[in-house]
């Protein structure tokens, strides 16, 4: 598969700080590339550096083979950008907002009515054409910000967190959205810092961290990288202490925490963990309400990578 | 393109409640206050006949321009100045009695003594340098006819005849001197005129307003109007000229309210001014791009630094006190004829004093020039423009 994005020793600093340090990856035709950090990781940093707007250092940044440059119209022609911010007009309507963006990049009326009403469709905003931003909930209001980074159809799209402070039925909206774009051929960068996302949509992760590459690779190849191998959860009631320090002494723990009356047992590895603790909890005459075991995540990645949480 | 932009900064522009307030009803709201304010003393606050001296001498005798215009506009009934030829001693005491402006003193120059800075002193400034300069156009006539007859072989020169000769070939510029009334310029027109020429560079607001969706570094449909492919100079000229049509609405309406509501005479000046309130309202507009592309700062910082700006110029310019453009023309010339306040101010003058259209002409070419220079040092600034942050 062709590279759709060559960014190569990608360095941008804001006075002393480096946002970005020394960065290189690609992005392959079709894939959906994720790029997880927590904020302030650098991701729009990044993003911004590829798409032109920022001045960077050192680096060199090509799309579609092509170096990008602010006057590169070939090329931004066939991008489209969902900012992490809503972008769209206040003083326009829903259906003229998207018209505005489109038209930006298609000359033709016909074509571009017909586009516009796909991108509501595809964000679920035919009901509300006639509406004005302010109008619409914040769930309603990051799809319109979507449907004018797409209705042109780029072949490339960057989405920079475009489900922050979202409700879980817009976001699931969202996120069908987005696969629906990778289905018809987009190439997508996907920014976030909800691990979840990442999993369920991106072909590719790369997780960063103060500017740099800790990781990439699929989310197993990364889960790989986890120190352990599996968490179990229980809510318990009411546990004596000498109980809760006798799991340590239980083969494979790696750590444990009991906190708000949820007990949290990290094992290094081992498939048969949850039996041997229900066991235990029986043996001891714990009561407990809900157990479930978990594979690690990426937020675990993470947390073995940088000893800090994806959230903190 | 182009029209995609225009049409839709068009539908923004209209949409937005408080540009609509500050282009279309702030004016006029202001207009009715004048209206209140200055009708009763509209009839009696007409400028009073100038009273000026003039010291007799020689230089003054020999110098047959200067007492032509002179007579010319102490006589009738519009006349501009009543002048007491007088002696240098004499024409002192009347300045320190307050009888009269000013006095002129002619030796190899010509001296404007005054004694204060007013309304009444700039006329009399301008009206000399006008005359000076027609006296400059007379004697360089009558030097390429003396010299036409010297080559001719004639060196019996009637230098009298050559020089009135001259002076009838400018007598229509020097005719306009006639025409000078003070019959329609009172502080009400003033005011008037003064808020026709804060409407034009208020205007700036609206480009700024408009340019400012086009900037990364200003808001998110900056950011994403900055990667679309459209090319930066179509997008600076097609918001500009939204930005000028609604201004045009609203200076339409301005002058639509003040003639039909407000019964304000512009009389036979009105295309004049029509026109330099257009030339005035581009130069206001790129004003507002210039500072929207080239100062990094918020939208409110930018917005205090345009309205400042005009301010500033407005001030400079007289239109808060013609003391001031007085003041500046005589100390700091250069400041007056960079400010585009002054050139709209200069031109409303210009239509007062003048009845040819020269002054006027060059203060509209000047706001075109001022206003198409700023474009596109604008456009440059923005042309290739990537931010250190956004």
């Amino acid at each position: 598969m062709k590279n759709v994005i060559e960014v190569k020793d990608l360095t941008k600093e804001y006075k002393k700080l480096k946002a970005v340090d020394d960065l290189s990856f690609e992005v392959k035709e079709g894939e959906i590339l994720g790029l997880l950090g927590p904020n302030g990781s650098g991701k729009s940093t990044t993003i911004n550096c590829i798409l032109s707007l920022l001045n960077f250092q050192k680096g060199s940044i090509k799309i579609f083979g092509k170096e990008m440059k602010p006057d590169s119209y070939d090329l931004k022609r066939q991008i489209g950008v969902i900012f992490q911010e809503v972008a769209v007009f206040e003083e326009l309507t829903v259906y003229d907002n998207v018209d505005y963006f489109c038209g930006l990049y298609i000359n033709d009326k016909k074509l571009r009515e017909k586009y516009v009403n796909e991108a509501l469709e595809l964000a679920g905003l035919l009901d509300y054409k006639k509406f004005y931003p302010k109008q619409l909930s914040g769930g309603l209001l990051r799809r319109l910000n979507i449907a004018c980074g797409i209705a042109h159809k780029p072949k490339l799209i960057f989405l920079d967190e475009p489900t922050v402070a979202v409700d879980p039925q817009s976001r699931n909206n969202i996120l069908e959205g987005i696969k629906k774009l990778r289905d018809n051929g987009a190439t997508i960068v996907y920014t976030t810092h909800y691990m979840e996302e990442v999993e369920i949509l991106c072909d590719r992760i790369i997780i960063l961290d103060k500017g740099k590459i800790l990781a990439s690779g699929t989310a197993s190849d990364l889960k790989e990288l986890s120190e352990i191998d599996e968490k179990i959860t229980v809510e318990i009631s009411e546990i004596d202490e000498s109980i809760l320090n006798e799991i340590n002494n239980l083969e494979n723990v790696d750590d444990f925490t009991f906190e708000m009356n949820v007990l949290t047992v990290k094992y290094k590895k081992g498939k048969n963990n949850l039996g041997e603790l229900i066991n235990f909890l029986k043996k001891n005459n714990v009561t407990y309400n809900k157990i479930f075991s978990e594979r690690p995540t990426l937020n675990d990645v993470f947390l073995s990578l940088t000893g800090k949480e994806l959230r903190d | 393109m182009f029209w995609h932009n225009f049409k839709y900064s068009l539908k923004v522009l209209f949409k937005s409640k408080v540009l609509i307030f500050w282009t279309f009803a702030f004016p006029i709201l202001m207009g009715i206050f004048f209206n209140l304010a200055f009708s009763d003393i509209e009839n009696s606050e007409k400028l009073d006949v100038i009273d000026i001296a003039v010291v007799k001498s020689d230089e003054f005798d020999k110098n047959i321009i200067f007492k032509e215009a002179f007579k010319n506009l102490s006589d009738g009934d519009d006349k501009l100045f009543d002048i007491d030829y007088t002696n240098l001693d004499k024409a002192k005491q009347l300045l320190e009695d307050d009888k009269i402006t000013g006095y002129l003193v002619f030796n190899d120059d010509i001296n404007i003594v005054v004694s204060s800075s007013g309304i009444n002193e700039t006329i009399l400034k301008y009206v000399v340098n006008e005359i000076s300069s027609n006296a400059e156009m007379i004697n360089t006539l009558a030097a390429n006819d003396i010299n036409n007859e010297i080559k001719k072989g004639n060196y019996n020169i009637n230098y009298e005849e050559i020089y009135a000769g001259a002076y009838k070939l400018v007598s229509k510029d020097t005719a306009k001197l006639h025409n000078i009334s003070n019959k329609n310029l009172s502080y009400t027109m003033i005011e008037y005129y003064t808020l026709i020429a804060m409407a034009c560079l208020y205007g700036g607001i609206l480009s700024m307003y408009i340019i400012n969706y086009k900037l990364a570094n200003m808001n998110s449909v900056g950011k994403r109007t900055a990667i679309s492919p459209v090319h930066r100079g179509q997008m600076l000229v097609s918001s500009l000229l939204a930005s000028y049509v609604v201004q045009l609405i609203g200076l339409a309406i301005l002058f639509v309210f003040t003639i039909s509501v407000l019964n304000v005479d512009y009389g036979d000046n009105l295309p004049m001014i029509i026109l330099l309130a257009l030339a005035g309202s581009l130069a206001g507009l790129s004003l507002g791009v210039i500072v929207a592309t080239l100062i990094k700062a918020n939208e409110n910082a930018k917005t205090g630094i345009l309205i400042a700006i005009t301010m500033l110029g407005c001030f400079l310019s007289g239109m808060m006190g013609i003391t001031m453009k007085y003041i500046v023309d005589t100390n700091v010339p250069l400041v007056n004829m960079i400010n585009p306040a002054s050139m709209i101010t200069d031109g409303f003058y210009a239509l007062y004093y003048y009845s040819t259209l020269d002054r006027f002409i060059f203060d509209i070419v000047s706001l075109l020039v001022f206003s198409i220079l700023l474009i596109f040092i604008s456009y440059f600034g923005l042309r290739r423009q990537k931010y250190d942050s956004i």
